[in-house]
C-alpha cells in the first residue's frame, strides 16, 4: 500500500475517482491521471520536505538558543517563525558570485547534485500507515545507495572552487562519508537479518505489536548496539558537529562551500537540513518502531494515516532534538581520530553486532530455544 | 612516503586567529612541518603613543593592549609610573584595585576558555562563559563607568571609589560565579571528545617553556611555579592567602585546567578583598589623585595633576597578568612625557613557543594550542 | 561516554531551566539594560560653569576636544568621532563643567554629525543661591 493507492482509496471513498477516470478513459488516456496523481504526490512530498528543512532551520537556532540561554530569532513573526523565509529572500536577493579560477560549469552544478539526492531519498521513507512515496523492495538499499552520492557532489564543489580550503573540506568529507558509510550499513544489515526484507514497510510492520503487553517491538531492544553504531555513523554522515569536518569554520573557514553566496549556498544548506531530517526519519524506521503507536480502535479509518503520520513525527524529532542537543555539547574531533573511530571501534563493532545477531537469528529461526 | 608539500596561510582574516594574525604552515598533508607566525597587523605604535602623551594621558592607551583584561594592563603601567615618582597610595585604594584586578582574571579567563571551546566547535561554553562575563562587566561599569576599557587605575590611587550598592553585587557575584564554574567542569571537563583534543596536544617541558620567556597559565602548564604575586609580590597580595595552580602534564588541557582553577583562586582572592577591605575616604594619594569632592561643582575646584613630572631615572616593573608577566619600562628624562616605553607583554612572548609546540601536529591540533596559549591581538603586536 | 553523558544532561538543565539558570538575553532595541550612574557616554557641560580655560582641550589624549566662541562666550566642542570616552576630560576640568551621560547610541550617517558643538552638549544647572 502506498501514496497513490491511498489517494485513489480516497478519491474513491469521495466518489470522485470513478466518473474521473471515465473521462480519461473516454480519450483513451489513463495513464495522464496516473502523471497527475504521481505529480501530486510528489509536489506534496517536495513541499512537506521543504517545509520541515525552513521549520528545522529555525527549530535548530532555538535549540541552540535554550541551551545557551538565550532566544534565538524572536523579531520576524510569532517567536520569530518567519525568519527560515527571510533568510530565503535574503540569500536569494544576494549576488551569485563565481571565482574568477573555478571551473564555472561544475561549480554550478555541484550545488543541484547535492540537493537532488536530499529529496529523492524520501521516495521509501514510509511517513505513516499508507503514505509512503512508493514501498521500494529494496528500500534500504535505495537509500544508501542515493545518500552516497552526496561526496560526489561535495567533491565536485570544493574541488571546482579551486581554493585550497574548499579541497581539503571536500576531501574530508568524502573520506570521512565512504568510512562511516560501512558501519551505517553494517548496522542497518543486522535489521534486515530479523525481517528479512530489504523493503522499509516491512521492517515497520515486522516492529509492530509489544513484548508482554508493555514493551513495544521496536529494533532498538533488539539492537542496542546496533542503534548506537547507526546513530553515530549517521550523524558522522550527516556531518554534524562532533563530527563537522566538511565546514569546521576553526580550521577550514567553512569548508568546501567557502566560495558559495546567494542561492546556491542556500541550496547546500537546505540539503544539509534535508539530510538531518531524512537520516532522523530513516533512524525511526529502522530502530523505533518507525509509524509504529498505540492507534485506538475506534478511530475511523482515514484516520489511521493521520495518526501514524503524527507518530513518526514525534519520533523524529526526538531524534532530531537529539543530534541538536548533543552538538550544542560536544566539540569536534580530529579527522584522523574520526577515521580511527570509524575503521578501529566502528567497524569492528558492527560487525561483532553483525555476527551476534545472525546467531541469534539462526537460533530463533530453528527454534532451538 | 614524502609527498608535496603545501604551503598553507592560515589568516590574517582566519576565524581562529583571535584577530589578525597569520600563519605561514608549511604542510605534509595535514601535519605541519613548519610554522611560522606573520605578525604586525595590528600594530598601532602604542609604545611610540606612550612617547608621545604625558604619563597620564597614556593610561587610557594601556586599556587597548589586551582589552580583555584591561585592568592589569592599567595597573602595570601606574605601578611602573608609581615606583618611578615614588607615590605613596592609599590602603583601601590598593585593596580596590586588586578586586578589579582579580575580577578581571575571572573574565578573562572565561573568554579564554570560551573561546578556546568555540574554536574546537562546541558553541555552548563561551554563551554561557558571556552570560556571567557580562555580570562582571556590569560590576566594572558600576566601578568606572566603561565596561571594556576602564581607565580605572591611575597614578596615586584609584579613579573613583567603590559606588553603593557594589560589594553585595559582587558577593552576589561570586556565589553565583562559585556555581557556574561547576557547571562549565561538567559540560567540558571529562568529555572524551575533549579530552582527545587536548591531552599530549601541543605539548612543551618546562625547560622550553622557560627558555621561550613564556609565563602565566602556559608556563604554569608546563610544571613550573612561577608567579609573580609570590615571587615578587606587590600591592596587597603579601597579606592573601591563595595557592599558586601548577600542572605538570604542559600539554594542552593542563593549560586549561591551569585557568579553571585560578578563576576558583581568584574568587577566593575576591572573598578575602571584601572581607578585610579597609575603610577609608581616600582612595588615591592626595598629591596625585583626585582630591575627594565636596561641595557642589561650582564651589569647589577639584585638584588633579596636571602637570606630573617624575624625576629622572628609568625603572621596570611587572606584575602577574591574566596571560602573564607584563611588564613596562619608562625612562624619564624629567619632562612631562617619558622618554622610553617599552611594554613585555604576555602574548607576545607566550605566542613565540607556538611554532615549537604544534611542529608535527595538525591544523586542527594547531588551532587548539593556540586558544588554550590564550593570546590577544592587540597585545601581541602593540 | 560518560562524560559526554554528564555534558548533555547539564545543556539539559539549561534547556529546562533547572536550578537557577533562566535565560538572559536583552532585546535590546525593545529593551534597554539599566546603566550605572557613573556610565561615560557623551559628555555635557555645564553651561554656567565652563569657563572656556581650554585645559580639557590640552588634557584630552586624542585630540577630540576644540574650543569654540559659542554666542558670547567659549565652550568646548567634541568630535565624537575622535573621543575613546576616557574620562579624562571631567576629571581635569577645574571647573567640574563636563559631566558624561549615558548616551552611548551615538552612531551616525556623517562624520560632520559626530562633530558635537556646544549647541547640543550645553546644559544649565540650577544654581542654588
Ligand atoms: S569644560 Fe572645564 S576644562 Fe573645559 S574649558 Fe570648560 S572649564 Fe575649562
Ligand atoms: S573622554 Fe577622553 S578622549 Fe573623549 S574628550 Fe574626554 S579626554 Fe578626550
Amino acid at each position: 500500500m502506498n501514496a497513490y493507492e491511498l489517494i485513489v482509496n480516497i478519491l474513491t471513498a469521495l466518489g470522485a475517482y470513478e466518473p474521473v477516470l471515465n473521462i480519461f478513459k473516454a480519450h483513451g488516456a489513463e495513464y495522464v491521471l496516473k502523471v497527475i496523481i504521481v505529480f501530486v504526490e510528489i509536489v506534496v512530498l517536495m513541499a512537506f520536505v521543504l517545509v520541515t528543512v525552513m521549520f528545522l532551520t529555525w527549530m535548530e537556532r532555538k535549540v541552540v538558543a535554550m541551551v545557551q540561554v538565550r532566544y534565538g530569532p524572536m523579531v520576524t513573526g510569532p517567536r520569530g517563525l518567519l525568519q527560515p523565509v527571510m533568510d530565503g529572500i535574503k540569500l536569494m536577493g544576494k549576488e551569485d558570485i563565481i571565482p574568477e579560477k573555478a571551473d564555472k560549469w561544475l561549480f554550478t552544478l555541484a550545488p543541484f547534485i547535492v540537493f537532488i539526492p536530499a529529496i529523492l531519498v524520501f521516495v521509501p521513507i514510509p511517513f505513516g500507515d499508507y503514505l509512503i512515496i512508493s514501498d521500494l523492495r529494496v528500500g534500504l538499499l535505495y537509500i544508501i545507495a542515493i545518500s552516497a552520492i552526496s561526496p560526489v557532489a561535495i567533491l565536485l564543489a570544493g574541488w571546482a572552487s579551486n581554493n585550497k580550503y574548499s579541497l581539503l573540506g571536500a576531501m574530508r568529507a568524502v573520506a570521512q562519508d565512504i568510512s562511516y558509510t560501512i558501519p551505517l550499513a553494517l548496522a542497518a544489515i543486522a535489521v534486515v537479518l530479523f525481517t528479512g526484507s530489504l523493503s522499509t514497510v516491512d521492517i515497520v510492520n515486522a516492529q509492530s505489536g509489544t513484548w508482554f503487553g508493555i514493551i513495544p517491538k521496536w529494533f532498538i531492544f533488539l539492537q542496542p548496539l546496533g542503534f548506537i553504531l547507526f546513530l553515530i555513523a549517521s550523524i558522522a554522515e550527516m556531518g554534524r558537529i562532533p563530527f563537522d569536518f566538511q565546514e569546521s569554520e576553526s580550521e577550514l573557514v567553512a569548508g568546501f562551500f567557502i566560495e558559495y553566496s546567494g542561492m546556491k549556498f542556500a541550496m547546500f544548506f537546505l540539503a544539509e537540513y534535508a539530510h538531518l531530517f531524512a537520516v532522523s526519519a530513516i533512524v525511526v524506521t529502522l530502530f523505533l518502531g518507525g509509524w509504529n503507536g498505540p492507534i485506538p480502535s475506534f478511530l475511523p479509518a482515514f484516520a489511521v494515516p493521520l495518526v501514524s503520520l503524527v507518530y513518526f513525527l514525534i519520533k523524529t524529532y526526538a531524534v532530531i532534538f537529539f543530534a541538536m542537543w548533543l552538538r550544542d555539547t560536544v566539540p569536534r574531533v580530529r579527522i584522523d581520530q574520526l577515521l580511527n573511530l570509524g575503521w578501529k571501534i566502528m567497524v569492528p563493532l558492527a560487525l561483532l553486532n553483525l555476527l551476534v545477531t545472525g546467531f541469534l537469528v539462526t537460533i530463533l529461526a530453528n527454534g532451538v530455544i | 612516503m614524502e609527498t608535496d608539500e603545501l604551503i598553507i596561510n592560515l589568516g590574517p582574516v582566519h576565524p581562529s586567529t583571535h584577530g589578525v594574525l597569520r600563519f605561514k604552515l608549511r604542510m605534509d598533508g595535514e601535519i605541519i612541518k613548519d610554522c611560522r607566525i606573520v605578525l604586525g597587523y595590528l600594530h598601532r605604535g602604542t609604545e611610540k603613543l606612550g612617547e608621545m602623551k604625558t604619563y597620564l594621558q597614556f593610561v587610557p592607551y594601556t586599556d587597548r593592549l589586551d582589552y580583555i583584561s584591561a585592568m592589569p594592563n592599567n595597573y602595570a603601567y601606574v605601578k611602573a609610573v608609581e615606583e618611578l615618582a615614588g607615590i605613596e597610595v592609599p590602603l583601601r585604594a590598593e585593596y580596590i584595585r586588586v578586586l578589579a584586578m582579580e575580577l578581571n582574571r575571572i573574565v578573562n579567563h572565561i573568554v579564554s576558555i570560551g573561546s578556546l571551546l568555540l574554536d574546537l566547535g562546541a558553541t555552548t561554553m563561551i554563551m554561557w562563559g558571556f552570560r556571567e562575563r557580562e555580570n562582571a562587566l556590569q560590576l566594572f561599569e558600576m566601578l568606572c563607568g566603561a565596561r571594556m576599557t576602564f581607565n580605572y587605575i591611575k597614578p596615586g590611587g584609584v579613579r573613583e571609589d567603590i559606588p553603593d550598592g557594589f560589594i553585595p553585587k559582587l558577593n552576589e557575584f561570586i556565589d553565583d560565579m562559585e556555581k557556574r564554574i561547576v557547571d562549565y567542569e561538567q559540560l567540558i571537563n571529562d568529555n572524551e571528545i575533549f579530552l582527545m583534543r587536548m591531552k599530549k596536544i601541543g605539548v612543551i617541558s618546562a625547560e622550553d617553556a622557560v627558555n621561550y620567556g613564556m609565563t602565566g597559565p602556559a608556563l604554569r602548564g608546563s610544571g613550573v611555579n612561577y608567579d609573580i604575586r609570590k615571587y615578587e609580590p606587590y600591592s596587597i597580595y603579601p597579606d592573601i592567602d591563595f595557592r599558586v595552580c601548577v600542572r605538570s602534564e604542559g600539554d594542552s588541557y593542563a593549560r586549561y585546567m591551569v585557568r579553571i582553577d585560578e578563576m576558583k583562586e581568584s574568587l577566593h582572592i575576591l572573598r578575602q578583598v571584601v572581607d578585610t577591605m579597609p575603610k577609608a575616604e581616600v582612595v588615591s594619594s592626595p598629591k596625585y589623585g583626585i582630591a575627594p569632592m565636596t561641595g557642589t561643582a561650582s564651589t569647589v575646584m577639584t585638584y588633579f595633576p596636571r602637570i606630573f613630572t617624575p624625576p629622572q631615572g628609568e625603572v621596570y616593573s611587572r606584575i602577574e597578568a591574566p596571560k602573564g608577566e607584563l611588564g613596562f619600562y619608562i625612562v624619564s628624562d624629567g619632562t612631562t612625557k617619558p622618554y622610553r616605553v617599552k611594554i613585555r607583554s604576555p602574548s607576545f612572548c607566550n605566542l613565540t613557543a607556538i611554532p615549537e609546540m604544534v611542529k608535527g601536529l595538525k591544523i586542527p591540533d594547531l588551532i587548539a594550542a593556540f586558544g588554550t596559549i590564550d593570546v590577544v591581538l592587540g597585545d601581541v603586536d602593540r | 561516554m560518560s562524560g559526554i553523558i554528564k555534558g548533555l544532561i547539564v545543556t539539559m538543565k539549561h534547556v529546562l531551566h533547572i536550578g537557577n539558570r533562566p535565560t538572559v538575553t536583552i532585546q535590546y532595541p525593545y529593551e534597554r539594560m539599566k546603566l550605572s550612574p557613573r556610565f561615560r557616554g557623551l559628555h555635557a557641560v555645564d553651561e554656567n560653569a565652563c569657563i572656556g580655560c581650554g585645559i580639557c582641550e590640552v588634557n584630552c589624549p586624542n585630540g577630540t576636544i576644540t574650543i569654540v566662541k559659542y554666542g558670547t562666550r567659549w565652550f568646548p566642542q567634541f568630535n565624537i568621532g575622535m573621543c575613546m570616552f576616557c574620562g579624562l576630560c571631567v576629571d581635569v576640568c577645574p571647573m567640574n563643567a563636563i559631566k558624561m551621560t549615558g548616551n552611548y547610541e551615538l552612531a551616525d550617517y556623517t562624520r560632520e554629525s559626530l562633530i558635537y558643538t556646544p549647541e547640543r552638549l550645553l546644559f544649565s544647572k540650577e544654581v542654588k543661591q
